[in-house]
């Protein structure tokens, strides 16, 4: 039996969708069998993070009124055996599926695959509550914005009304430089309204949009920053003790050469 | 064994005064919130709010008595709501968004804001909102 984590923000745009994705093919990467369940009907995403938009045949509303079997709505990645996606419709609308319908769909996926990760969409009305409907486990995404910190609060709120206890928290975008010079929230200032735990923290980086334009996630590129982030956000998932990575990515000739006579 | 009794007899006498005396305190109903509140929630009570935990930005307290917060106060506040101007508003750390008392509204100025580590308490003061350290010298209205 599978575990549903759903990954939610409330405010748009701050990743959920790089997120999910990253994560969803991070866990693939290791050999775990991985849906990735896109719930932002009417403005899908995640299948063209993947690059998958042109093999969607059937869509999760298809699945839930009884289209066509789940099975044939599920696609399978193009790179990686373990992952799949079953993508959103985009001619519908939130309120295409109910939510006794979606805790049905995630019943149904945790009993094939070990990890069903669901993509919430942004706000707080019926596309949110049919996505955090059928989940076990819940992943926060933030950016350092007083905005971002302030909806991801009231998500953590409405996650624990909803049963949903001990949300993981992942800070996505930070600026490492941008901290250090007091002009942008830190991963403690964060910490302190929040107060939950911490999954994990991915840079600023802009390998992130290359590879987000290109349908392949960061999380398999080696040599990234944020691939690395993602990497250790997805063994901490698995139950692993990893430690926060140094992100100075301060790691230009002149500063190597002065590390390397001493003088940092 | 008699002059042990009629001691006994003194304490419960005493103990009876002191409980009639505190009676006296007895204004209004209390509640005791123990958790964190979020952005977003709100509460709102006749009588005084207890919160065990913090009040983050978005979250709002309304009482028609006290609020005292043993945690950080970053939401909205309004103690007295229903006009007692004698009400307070104390917390571990006190930097409420607004903080009304009575009919009054107050906002942290805008520049950069002092903090302190001590608990403080904010009151009116000749119809002014005033905020000070609070010690428990202080000894209600």
């Amino acid at each position: 039996m599978g575990e549903v984590i759903v990954v939610t923000s409330g405010k748009g745009g701050v990743g959920k969708t790089t997120t999910t994705a990253n994560i969803g093919t991070g866990l693939a990467a290791l050999g775990h069998k991985v849906v990735l369940v896109d719930a932002d009907i009417g403005l899908r995403n995640l299948d063209v993070v993947l690059g998958l938009e042109n093999r969607i045949v059937y869509d999760i509303v298809d699945a839930t009124s009884g289209n066509c079997r789940l099975r044939q709505a599920i696609i399978r990645d193009k790179h990686l055996e373990g992952l799949h996606l079953l993508p959103a419709a985009q001619t519908k609308d939130k309120t295409a599926v109910s939510t006794d319908q979606m805790e049905e769909l995630c019943d149904e996926l945790k009993r094939e695959f070990e990890y069903v990760l669901v993509d919430c969409p942004a706000g707080i009305e019926q596309g949110f509550k049919n996505a955090i409907a059928g989940a076990d486990k819940s992943i926060v995404v933030t950016t350092p914005e007083v905005s971002a910190v302030r909806d991801a609060d009231r998500i953590i709120g409405l996650l624990e009304a909803a049963e949903l206890r001990d949300p993981k928290l992942v800070i996505n975008r930070l600026r490492v430089r941008m901290v250090k010079a007091g002009d942008m929230m830190s991963i403690d200032d964060m910490l302190d309204i929040l107060a939950i735990d911490l999954l994990g923290v991915v840079p600023e980086d802009d390998q992130v949009v290359i590879s987000t334009n290109k349908g392949e996630p960061v999380v398999v590129d080696e040599k990234s920053l944020s691939g690395q982030a993602y990497r250790n956000i997805v063994k901490r998932i698995k139950g692993e003790d990893v430690p926060l990575m140094d992100m100075d990515n301060d790691s230009g000739l002149i500063t190597t050469l002065r590390r390397l006579i001493g003088l940092k | 064994m008699h002059g042990g009794n009629n001691e006994n007899e003194n304490i419960f006498e005493i103990e009876e005064q002191a409980a009639a005396e505190i009676e006296t305190l007895f204004d209004e109903n209390t509640i005791l919130v123990q958790r964190t509140l979020r952005s977003g929630q709100r509460i709102s009570y006749e009588g005084n709010i207890v919160v065990l935990g913090e009040v983050n930005p978005g979250a709002e307290l309304i009482a028609t008595g006290d609020v005292i917060v043993m945690g950080s106060l970053r939401g909205v506040v309004h103690a007295g709501a229903s006009g007692n101007v004698r009400s307070v508003v104390v917390a571990f750390k006190l930097q409420p968004t607004q903080l009304r008392i009575a009919n009054h509204i107050t906002r942290a100025p805008d520049e950069e804001v002092f903090a302190t580590n001590l608990p403080e308490i904010a009151r009116l003061k000749n119809g002014v909102v005033t905020i000070e350290t609070f010690n428990s010298e202080w000894q209600g209205k």
